[in-house]
């Protein structure tokens, strides 16, 4: 993790945030004055290396905006703590700067976060909270009616991995896949809903694999999947290990599947350390990279404000996604206030379900919709011997 | 399911279950040297895997230099946690100790993901991946050579205690501190030996890990694992860890084979509660005979 | 200052609470336990409930630990079998009021099972069998779907009293907070009883309260139970506070860090307990302020070793409390108490 995003996520919240732990309550109530966005992104513990970017970005995003005379003419302030990818620290987190700051938008942590602080959410019907968990279990309006994702479900990925699949068949028979996931909720969250895109798509699943996340020995697991000699294998739930593993001993046991993965495992600094694994391998990635050829408006800007810092992660994936999620709540704060209504729970769920058919200026490569609560869009890339390079066109589903 | 593909889940198993015995001998001689469960075990291997990530990656020693210095620091973190730590708590109770090396761990590893951050870093690797081929058999290389490697150093091991003299008083000072005082042993002396051999296996432990999968703060885990296999071989028999190490990998492997990757963590330890309620002492343990 | 205090008859002298000065100071924390959700912060007030739920998990710990010698490692999977029971007892549609008893029973019976190797085992294997059963839990609630909600956790609806719903922290306040205290006070009170007196035996010489005509097996047994079941309660208050239940909230760093609560707080004392868990639930917040005064003072980056910092105090504060004050937060006040009791005579 570079240094810069460490020295200014500090000046953003946790002065302010401490102060109140104290003692001494900090109480600013924006009401008409100053629109704050609570975050509790995980910039350390095991997310570490999507954390930094994710705030990174969206406090870039904060600071350009108010550059631009802030929204409707009212500033934004970026009220940010360190969560440690901790459901019980980001959990007392948000319920601090909500205590403190109430703020109308809140971007957070895992899954666990989400679930943790939705019935809470739900009660106070006054803020949208939003995070980098893409579980579909959370893109739902009815259960959780304020919360929503900048990007596809997980299960919304895995379908465009298994659209991809089909559509590379060229004859009759369509190409095997087998799923090797993690046991954790973010690993078996698109499961069933991926073995029921194949099944439409009539691709058959050759074998699913159950693994613990992270560092493990896979050679029993190995044995299974030489057996099966899946066409293509696709992975989800981790970062990097064990995918890297596995892919090896799928070419020392001279196995041709292709590796394939999804969002959290597609960052180039990810991929980079597959190093010479890598080659080859295939993952769905809802925004488009940094490094992309074609320029667009939006990554053009990323570029400009995120390297005027030295070390800043611009060029993450996470990084985007930060932007992007700045650029939503620009969407939902300028539809409601434009509406001359409150910033209120249920009138912002109206403007954020009123996205339809947006031009995000180049991060989707189409213009997107907000379908229950999630963007469903995105492509595939190949990751080839130096560079990633985009394999299909933009894929929107459902 | 054929009986080759149970052979060769069995052999994986028996073959991945060499680290695991690995590990349980760094557990073993501290329990046997000290009467303590180092529950900080896998920090240790995490620690040691990172010096030699630091030695051989970062400073870009040759490997021979990088190993040589990772097991001087290991070995000095070792007899620094012994004065320190296990010293001041002899003949505390059990709890005390435990709860001791729960939080030393919980320094090292605070200590660790502050110095190295909290990201995934690739050790190159080591041991060679040509797997070995028997037919319809696969036996990857990197899991062949750890077994052989794990084989080797508890051979050593095992040859230090039976044979020189270090190893007989430190064996004295494990059976009867008292005695071996007054027969002239330096008691301390063998127990900071003690530490410093089980940092060592844990440091290799802990390499051979990390260059299979990959490296951070929470490589620790795996040693958790090895509970059960301590448990069941009996906290104080060397070889008792050998055999179980083996038995808990087979058992892991078939897991993997029947019910899938969910359970492996987790039959270990519901075998070792069966055995448990059988031998209260593990399969090869010395039984406590308590008098008033 | 004082001079001492006479016990005149039996009845005062088994008191819990045995002079006037105790029992005022009782009224008056209560007074002002009453009155704290309309006073303080409502992220204080988040704290509190927090608190209260740690308070009650921590004692259950103790009683097992402190007071009887038996290690767990696996208590917070107790906390997660009382949280699921409230989760499904909910969907049956049974009241809070009846909900959590039943969390605490669960919880204890499940207890009796893993405590049954007590009787044969001691000392580190039965703190790794325990540890086994952390596991084990562990894996029924990611597994068993069709009760626990898999991986994806159940929900929990808010705790309701004749339609009035317990939702937000400062109502689940007066559910908690009541009702830690009634549950320290009752674990005050067993330690008064044959039985608590009974485990106390048990743990400093085990033969030697058998050979007293102490069962071993019923009373080891008994320790398990009502450890568990404060566990159990605590587990499904924990599910009323957050409303979800999810097997990674119950994992082996909750069960270590009661350890840690009540290692820092004093072993085998009710006040240790509440010094030790209200002590582990502030220092984070502590550490926070601390960083925050770094970074003013101009130290930088101090606030992204934030988390580390955080794990190295945790067991910097085991170790030195287990080499340097073994007997924890407990003593120190006992110490302090006893300064201000001789002050200005003697110090």
């Amino acid at each position: 993790m570079s240094s810069f995003d460490r020295r200014r996520f500090i000046g953003s919240g946790i002065a302010a945030s401490a102060a109140a732990a104290l003692g001494a309550p900090l109480r600013v109530f924006a009401q008409s004055g100053e629109i704050v966005i609570g975050a509790a992104p995980p910039i350390t513990g095991v997310f570490a290396f999507a954390g930094a970017g994710l705030h990174a970005g969206l406090s870039d995003w904060v600071e350009w905006k108010n550059a631009q005379g802030g929204i409707a003419g009212r500033k934004l302030r970026y009220v940010a703590e360190d969560s440690g990818y901790k459901v019980d620290q980001s959990v007392a987190i948000f319920k601090k700067i909500v205590a403190q700051h109430r703020p109308p938008l809140f971007y957070g942590d895992s899954t666990g976060w989400a679930k943790a602080i939705a019935p809470e959410v739900s009660q106070l019907g006054s803020l949208l909270a939003t995070g980098p968990s893409f579980s579909s279990d959370l893109a739902d309006p009815v259960k959780a009616p304020y919360y929503f994702m900048p990007g596809p479900t997980y299960s919304g990925m895995i379908e465009i991995l298994l659209e991809h699949v089909s559509r590379s068949a060229a004859g009759a028979t369509k190409p095997s896949v087998a799923f090797v996931y993690s046991d954790t909720e973010f690993g078996r969250d698109p499961i069933p809903a991926g073995k029921a895109k194949a099944a439409k798509l009539g691709i058959p699943v050759a074998l699913e694999i159950v693994t613990k996340p992270g560092a493990v020995d896979v050679s029993a697991e190995m044995i299974k999947l030489r057996r099966a000699k899946p066409d293509f294998v696709i992975f989800h739930g981790y970062v990097l290990a064990p995918i890297p593993e596995f892919i090896r001993q799928m070419r020392e046991a001279g196995l041709s599947s292709r590796g394939m993965g999804t969002i959290y495992s597609m960052d180039k600094t990810t991929i980079d350390q597959m190093g010479a694994t890598g080659a080859g391998f295939l993952g769905v990635m809802p925004y488009r990279y940094s490094f992309d050829s074609q320029k667009t408006p939006t990554m053009e800007l990323i570029r400009e404000v995120g390297s005027r810092k030295p070390g800043s992660p611009w060029q993450t994936l996470f990084y985007t996604q930060g932007w992007l999620v700045g650029m939503i709540f620009d969407q939902v704060i300028g539809r409601t206030l434009g509406a001359k209504k409150e910033l209120t729970g249920p009138n912002m769920k109206a403007a954020l379900e009123s996205i339809n058919k947006w031009d995000t200026g180049g991060i989707f490569g189409v213009p997107v919709s907000m379908r229950t609560h999630a963007i469903p869009a995105g492509r595939t890339y190949l990751v080839t011997g130096k560079s990633i390079e985009p394999a299909s066109d933009w894929i929107t589903i459902g | 399911m054929d009986w080759l593909l149970l052979a060769e889940f069995s052999l994986v198993g028996l073959l991945s279950g060499g680290v695991l015995a690995l590990i349980a001998l760094g557990f073993v001689l501290v329990y046997k040297g000290t009467r303590v469960i180092n529950f900080a075990m896998g920090e240790f291997m995490m620690v040691g895997a990172y010096l030699f990530w630091t030695t051989h990656v970062f400073l870009k020693l040759p490997w021979w230099a990088a190993l040589a210095l990772t097991l001087v620091g290991i070995a000095g973190l070792g007899a620094v946690v012994e004065r320190f730590v296990l010293r001041p708590l002899a003949g505390q109770p059990v709890i005390s100790i435990v709860m001791a090396t729960i939080g030393l761990g919980a320094v090292l590893h605070g200590a660790a993901e502050a110095i190295w951050g909290g990201a995934n870093l690739a050790l190159p690797e080591i041991l060679p991946r040509k797997p070995l081929i028997l037919g319809e058999v696969l036996l990857p290389g990197q899991v062949l050579w750890s077994f052989a490697l794990a084989v080797a150093l508890i051979a050593g091991f095992t040859a230090y205690f039976h044979w020189s003299k270090g190893g007989v008083s430190m064996r004295a000072a494990a059976s009867d501190p008292v005695t071996a005082y007054a027969m002239g042993i330096d008691v301390r002396r063998t127990q900071r030996l003690t530490w410093i051999f089980a940092g060592v296996t844990g440091a290799v432990a802990g390499i051979i890990v990390a260059s299979m999968t990959s490296l951070s703060p929470t490589l620790g885990t795996v040693a958790l694992g090895v509970l059960a296999v301590i448990i069941l071989g009996g906290l104080d028999s060397i070889a008792g860890a050998i055999i179980a190490g083996l038995i808990v990998g087979w058992l892991e492997s078939i897991t993997v084979a029947f019910i899938g990757g969910q359970a492996r963590d987790v039959v270990p330890y519901l075998v070792v509660l069966v055995i448990l309620m059988v031998r209260p002492y593990g399969l090869f343990g010395t039984r406590d005979i308590e008098r008033l | 200052m004082r001079i001492g205090d006479f016990h005149a008859s039996y009845r005062h002298d088994e008191a819990l609470f045995d002079t006037r000065v105790q029992r005022a100071w009782l009224g008056v924390l209560l007074a002002a336990l009453a009155a704290f959700p309309f006073v303080g912060g409502s992220y204080f007030v988040y704290l509190a409930c927090l608190l209260g739920i740690h308070l009650i998990s921590a004692a259950g710990l103790n009683i097992m630990t402190g007071y009887t010698g038996l290690i767990s490692l696996g208590h917070a999977a107790f906390m997660g079998v009382g949280c699921y029971t409230v989760a499904v007892a909910e969907k049956a549609s049974i009241p809070f009021y009846l909900a959590l008893p039943l969390a605490g029973l669960v919880s204890a019976a499940i207890g009796l099972v893993v405590g049954i190797p007590s009787l044969r085992i001691k000392g580190l294997y039965f703190a790794v069998a325990t540890l086994a059963a952390q596991f084990v839990l562990g894996f029924v609630f990611r597994e068993w779907e069709s009760v626990t909600g898999g991986v994806r956790g159940a929900n929990v609806p808010a705790a309701s009293l004749f339609g009035f719903e317990l939702a937000g922290d400062q109502r689940i306040y007066f559910l908690i907070v009541p009702l830690a205290v009634v549950m320290l006070l009752g674990a005050r009170n067993l330690f008064r009883t044959r039985v608590g007196r009974a485990f106390i035996a048990i743990r400093d010489r085990d033969i030697s309260a058998e050979v007293l005509g102490i069962s071993l097996f019923h009373h080891k047994l008994l320790a398990f139970a009502i450890g568990s079941f404060y566990a159990g309660v605590a587990g499904g208050l924990w599910g009323y506070f957050f409303r979800v239940a999810t097997p990674e909230l119950f994992g082996l760093p909750l069960s270590v860090f009661y350890l840690a609560a009540i290692i820092v707080g004093g072993l085998g004392s009710i006040l240790g307990t509440i010094l030790g868990a209200t002590f582990m639930t502030m220092v984070p917040e502590v550490l926070r302020a601390l960083v925050a005064w770094a970074e003013a003072l101009g130290v930088q980056e101090a606030g992204v070793f934030l988390a580390s910092i955080r794990q190295v105090v945790f067991g910097l504060l085991i170790v030195g409390f287990l080499i340097f004050e073994p007997h924890g937060l407990a003593e120190i006040w006992r110490r302090v108490r006893r300064f201000f009791h001789l002050w200005p005579f003697r110090t």
